[in-house]
């Protein structure tokens, strides 16, 4: 009989654990060869062969499972998910191994791998509540507010009775939304009077030197610098109740900067 | 707006007994023509006034769309906005004029749907908005809280009028029965509560499911209930005495919605394993089954007659079936 074996290139895809017992399947196979009957059904020998090894695959993945757990839990983070990755060679489509290592990367701040393993969570297993809520919580960490906000709903939607998803994952989320929001309209301001500095639309017509109109135009243009003064020393502040608030930051209050009294340009024009 | 119509056959077209009858998709409205998200909840409604029949389907993508359904097709009549997060659950009063919707936001709005403009915005205050269900006579909204109690809110005042109290987990589902005796919730832990509604009194406790109740509807009779359950299973229960009359399996996951036909004789029911199941009241029987959803199918509604079926779900297709009579 011409001797078979499960020789394959170890490539990183592959783990060493399932390889070696690849190999140690192939040699027991050989070893038991030659005291088999001459005519052997390896059509079925084939079959319940993978069945036992499919078995033995969902046990060892289990182990592997725990044992990532343990490690976890002492804070061996990498080490988990070198555990873990060995079981989902075994076991590719077991869904908690995906959340369980998600977590583990969130702590790792892997923002970005977190998010994938969670996103295999829940393609696995569209229904499970804790599979969105990790995926949401991965989703925070990247940045990705508006994703969040819809991964916990989904869970939600899921399990509505779930307290801690309304009150910390949605509530938390959808402040960080409006937070977000907030800043964002506060740059789009900001923009719209330096733009309005730049060019302002009191340069654009001629003016009598002597009249008033020109005092009025000064005076205009020194409030809209202030005001964007002001705009940038403020930050967006969202207190305890999600209430969004502009504070004025730093040490100068608005003192230095106070609108320009009429005087002063009265003075210039008296020079 | 265009609609596409999709002249297929549904997977087996089932004849009984000589008369044709046959189950097909009639109308598919995919994703790019519906919502930005997983479609939650849809409704089906008939205008008393002018007859024109409307669809109304709510999503996570926290709009409210109003549809026309005319001449076989679907036309988008109006993108109702105002929820904060996603929609729900969504109804349609029984004179079709007015719809009222739900959102993970705790707010019930209810919407004019000739003008489609927001008529009132109720808060029912925090985790206190799931299902919304009209009453008979349409002068009362109920839905369920996560403290087990059914809030019953008064369309003309806009606030809520009373509640009933199950003493149970968080209610899932609502159905008022036709004649307006009954109502029934379905909650979390799988236990359903019909309370009388003239007298306010609990009237059974069922221990039907062990798992959610998603979905659960009277037959038009008002003599039987069905149920919907997490657990794969749909129920059918003998209002008057509390008896289980049947147990139907079939689905292979959570069976997420139930809708008796109007003529007594049918009814339907979605399931995340994709499919659409249409069942005979009398044999318990499945009749058809359709595979038409890339996803979970969490609404399936009949129209007036019981003449279509509309089903929507997280593949944001909507779809619309004969269904012979």
């Amino acid at each position: 009989m011409a001797s078979f074996g499960w020789k394959r290139k170890v490539g990183e895809k592959v783990s060493k654990s399932a390889v070696q017992q690849f190999e140690a399947e192939a040699q027991k196979a050989e070893d038991d060869g030659p005291s088999q009957e001459e005519d052997v059904d390896w059509l079925h020998a084939i079959k319940r062969r993978r069945e036992i090894l499919l078995e033995g695959c969902a046990a060892k993945s289990k182990r592997l499972k725990d044992e990532g757990a343990q490690l976890a839990e002492q804070g061996r983070h990498w080490e988990a998910i070198k555990k873990w990755d060995e079981a989902i060679h075994l076991t590719p489509d077991n869904p908690v191994l995906y959340e369980m290592k998600s977590q583990v990367l969130t702590i790792l701040q892997e923002v970005f791998p977190a998010v994938k393993a969670a996103e295999m969570a829940v393609k696995f297993r569209p229904l499970w509540w804790e599979g969105w809520q990790t995926l949401g919580r991965a989703q925070l960490n990247l940045g990705e507010v508006d994703l969040a906000v819809k991964s916990f709903q989904v869970a939600i939607h899921i399990c509505p009775s779930e307290r801690t998803l309304w009150q910390e994952d949605l509530a938390w989320a959808c402040r960080l939304q409006k937070q977000h929001s907030a800043t964002e309209e506060k740059i789009r301001q900001e923009e719209e009077t330096k733009r309005q500095i730049l060019n302002a639309p009191e340069l654009e017509q001629e003016y009598d030197f002597e009249s008033d109109e020109v005092l009025a135009a000064c005076e205009a243009v020194a409030e809209r610098q202030t005001r964007y003064e002001e705009l940038k020393r403020t930050a967006v502040v969202v207190d305890a109740e999600g209430n969004i608030k502009n504070v004025v930051t730093g040490e100068r209050g608005s003192e230095d900067t106070a609108t320009p009294s009429k005087e002063k340009f009265v003075k210039a024009r008296g020079l | 707006m265009f609609s596409r119509n999709k002249w297929a056959w549904s997977s087996e077209p089932q004849t009984e007994e000589g008369s044709q009858r046959l189950f097909r998709v009639i109308l598919t409205n995919y994703w790019f023509l519906s919502h930005d998200d997983a479609i939650w909840t849809a409704a089906w409604g008939k205008s008393e006034a002018d007859g024109t029949e409307t669809i109304v389907t709510g999503s996570l993508d926290d709009m409210v769309k109003v549809w026309k359904w005319s001449d076989e097709k679907l036309e988008l009549q109006w993108t109702l906005e105002g929820h904060q997060l996603g929609v729900v659950s969504v109804d349609i009063s029984h004179n079709g004029a007015i719809a009222a919707s739900s959102s993970l936001d705790a707010h019930i709005r209810l919407w004019d749907l000739e003008s489609g403009k927001q008529i009132k915005s109720m808060d029912a205050g925090p985790v206190d908005a799931w299902s919304v269900a009209f009453s008979p006579d349409s002068k009362y909204i109920a839905t369920g809280s996560h403290l087990g109690k059914v809030n019953i809110f008064g369309v003309e005042s806009g606030k809520k009028e009373y509640s009933l109290d199950t003493r149970g987990k968080f209610i899932l589902s609502i159905a008022y029965s036709p004649d307006g005796k009954y109502l029934a919730s379905g909650a979390i832990d799988g236990i359903i509560n019909i309370f009388d509604i003239a007298t306010g009194k609990l009237l059974h406790t069922l221990e039907g499911h062990a798992m959610p109740i998603r979905s659960l509807t009277f037959s038009p009779d008002s003599q039987l209930l069905v149920t919907a359950s997490d657990d794969g299973y749909i129920k059918i229960y003998d209002v008057q005495h509390a008896n289980l009359a049947g147990t139907l399996s079939g689905h292979g996951s959570w069976v997420l919605n139930v809708a008796f036909s109007p003529d007594n004789t049918h009814f339907v029911s979605s399931s995340s394993d994709k499919s659409v199941k249409v069942w005979d009241a009398s044999s318990r029987a499945c009749i058809n089954t359709f595979f038409d959803h890339q996803d979970q199918v969490w609404s399936v509604k009949y129209n007036s007659t019981g003449s279509k079926i509309i089903s929507a779900g997280d593949d944001r297709a909507i779809h619309i079936y004969d269904c012979p009579m």
